[in-house]
C-alpha cells in the first residue's frame, strides 16, 4: 500500500540513473494549445519515458501524457553554410524531433514585450533590408527587374519632352587642366646614382 | 404539422379554386368547419402531401448548412462565440512555482536582452574544478545543463518573434557553459585514471588486502606516539577545524 501511494505522488518513473545529460530542451510558445500543454523541441534518440522522467527529476513537473513526432525537414540545395549552393548537391537537414507533454499544472508563457528597442530591432530590421538590396543584385533575373531609378529617368524624359528642360552635356575631362607651373614634390630626396 | 391531414386537402382545393374563381358549392361549406377527425399528433397513417418518400432528414445538409427542421431541446441555449480579443479572454491562474518558469531568466520576459545575456563571467577552469566533491560537479553540471536550456529556449523564442539581436551574446553564453561542462568531464576523467592507477599499485602493495575479507589497509611499520606529559597538557590555542567548509556552489556564468 505504502509503495501505491508513493508511487501516486509523482508519476511512474524509470529506475536507469543518467548522472550527466548532454541536451538541450527547447520549450515553444504554443498559444494555440491550452494551457496545461506544453510543446519541445528534443534529440531525435530521447523518448517519451525520457522526458517523462527528466521533467520529472529536474524541473518537478508532474506530466500526465507525452506525445511525440518527427518533422521530417525539406530537401534543399547543399548545406546551409554554403557559399554558393552547388546544384543537384542535394541536402536533408536532419529532422527535428517535438514533444506535447500534457501537465497537470497550467502554464502561460511570459507575455511579450511591447518594445524591442533593448534588442535594437530598428538597426536590425534596417540591416536585413540592406542585405536583402546587396544580395537581389546577384540574383539571377536582377536584370529583368525594373530598377530603382526607373521612376527618375521616366521623370526627366517627360520634362525634356515637354519642354520644360534642356538637354544638357555632361563636361567631358579628358584634357589636363593647366593648374600652372610643374612643381618638384620630392625635393630632399636624394637618388643615388645608377651603377653600371 | 400545425394543419391536420383531413384538412389540408380541402384548403388546397379551395387555393386552387380561389385562382381560378371558382368557389365551391355552398353545401360543402360546413364540411370546411367541422370539428376535426383526429387531433392526436402522433399518426402511423402515410402522409401522403409529404414530398417524395419517408426520410426525415430529406433537405437537411450539412454542406448547405440548411439547419434542422425542428427546433432541439438545445435551440434556446445560444451558442458561445469565440473571443478573438486575446485581452478579454479569462486569464488562467499560474502557479509561481511551477517548474517551466526554470526554462526562463525571468517571469517577466520571455527572453533576456543581449546586455543581460553578456552579463556573465568567465567558465570554470579544470584546476577550480580539481578540488571539489562529486557532488559539487554533478550539482554544477545540472545547473549547466538547466543554462543551456534556457538559452535555447530564449534563442529560439527571439528568432521566432524577430526581436533583433542577441544571437551573438546567447552564443557566447552557451559557449561559456559548455567549457564549464567540458571542464567537469575533464576532472572526471581525471579522477577515474589515477583511481585506476591506484588500483593498479595496490594490486602489489602489501599493506593493502583487496581480497575482501579483514581490513583493507593494514600499515605494518605503524608506530604509536608515545604521549609525552608536553604534548598531553590542554593548548590555549583552539583546535583547528578538521572539516573544511564546504564550498557553495555556484557558477560564475550564471
Amino acid at each position: 500500500m505504502s509503495t501505491r501511494v508513493a508511487s501516486q505522488v509523482g508519476p511512474k518513473l524509470g529506475r536507469k540513473q543518467i548522472f550527466l545529460p548532454n541536451f538541450t530542451l527547447t520549450l515553444l510558445r504554443t498559444p494555440t494549445q491550452p494551457a496545461t500543454f506544453a510543446s519541445f523541441i528534443v534529440p531525435l534518440n530521447l523518448n517519451k519515458l525520457d522526458l517523462r522522467d527528466y521533467l520529472w527529476n529536474a524541473y518537478g513537473i508532474s506530466v500526465r501524457g507525452v506525445r511525440s513526432y518527427i518533422q521530417q525537414q525539406k530537401v534543399r540545395q547543399d548545406k546551409p553554410g554554403a557559399k554558393r549552393p552547388k546544384p543537384r548537391k542535394w541536402y536533408r537537414p536532419r529532422a527535428i524531433k517535438k514533444m506535447m507533454v500534457e501537465m497537470e499544472k497550467p502554464f502561460v508563457w511570459p507575455a511579450v514585450p511591447e518594445s524591442f528597442e533593448d534588442w535594437d530591432k530598428s538597426t536590425f530590421d534596417a540591416a536585413a533590408e540592406g542585405r536583402k538590396e546587396e544580395e537581389s543584385v546577384y540574383r539571377w533575373d536582377a536584370r529583368m527587374q525594373a530598377n530603382k531609378e526607373r521612376g527618375s529617368i521616366a521623370e526627366q524624359a517627360k520634362a525634356l519632352q515637354s519642354g520644360e528642360d534642356s538637354w544638357k552635356q555632361t563636361p567631358v575631362r579628358d584634357e589636363w587642366e593647366d593648374v600652372g607651373e610643374a612643381v618638384e614634390v620630392e625635393q630632399d630626396v636624394q637618388v643615388p646614382p645608377v651603377q653600371r | 404539422m400545425s394543419t391536420s391531414t383531413a384538412l389540408r386537402p380541402a384548403v388546397r382545393s379551395i387555393l386552387r379554386s380561389s385562382r381560378s374563381n371558382q368557389l365551391p358549392p355552398a353545401f360543402l361549406l360546413p364540411s370546411l368547419f367541422a370539428p376535426k377527425q383526429q387531433c392526436s399528433p402522433f399518426s402511423t397513417s402515410t402522409l401522403n402531401s409529404y414530398p417524395r418518400d419517408n426520410n426525415r432528414e430529406r433537405g437537411v445538409s450539412t454542406q448547405r448548412r440548411t439547419g434542422l427542421r425542428q427546433p432541439v431541446s438545445v435551440s434556446k441555449t445560444p451558442l458561445p462565440q469565440p473571443v478573438l480579443d486575446e485581452s478579454k479572454r479569462s486569464k488562467v491562474e499560474v502557479d509561481p512555482d511551477h517548474g517551466l518558469y526554470q526554462f526562463f531568466h525571468s517571469k517577466e520576459k520571455p527572453m533576456n536582452t543581449p546586455d543581460e545575456d553578456s552579463d556573465h563571467g568567465r567558465p570554470w577552469c579544470v584546476e577550480e574544478l580539481r578540488h571539489k566533491s562529486w557532488e559539487d560537479l554533478h550539482a554544477l553540471w545540472w545547473v549547466s545543463a538547466k543554462e543551456r536550456n534556457r538559452i535555447a529556449t530564449e534563442t529560439y523564442e527571439r528568432k521566432r518573434i524577430e526581436a533583433g539581436y542577441g544571437d551573438y551574446e546567447s552564443e557566447k553564453r552557451d559557449v561559456t557553459v559548455r567549457r564549464t561542462q567540458r571542464a567537469i568531464k575533464q576532472v572526471l576523467t581525471e579522477r577515474y585514471y589515477s583511481w585506476r592507477d591506484a588500483e593498479n599499485v595496490a594490486k602489489s602493495d602489501p599493506e593493502i588486502n583487496l581480497s575482501g575479507k579483514g581490513p583493507i589497509y593494514t600499515p605494518t611499520d605503524f608506530i604509536e606516539d608515545e604521549i609525552t606529559q608536553h604534548e598531553a597538557e590542554p593548548s590555549a590555542e583552539p583546535a583547528p577545524k578538521s572539516e573544511a567548509k564546504p564550498e557553495q556552489i555556484s557558477t560564475p556564468s550564471a
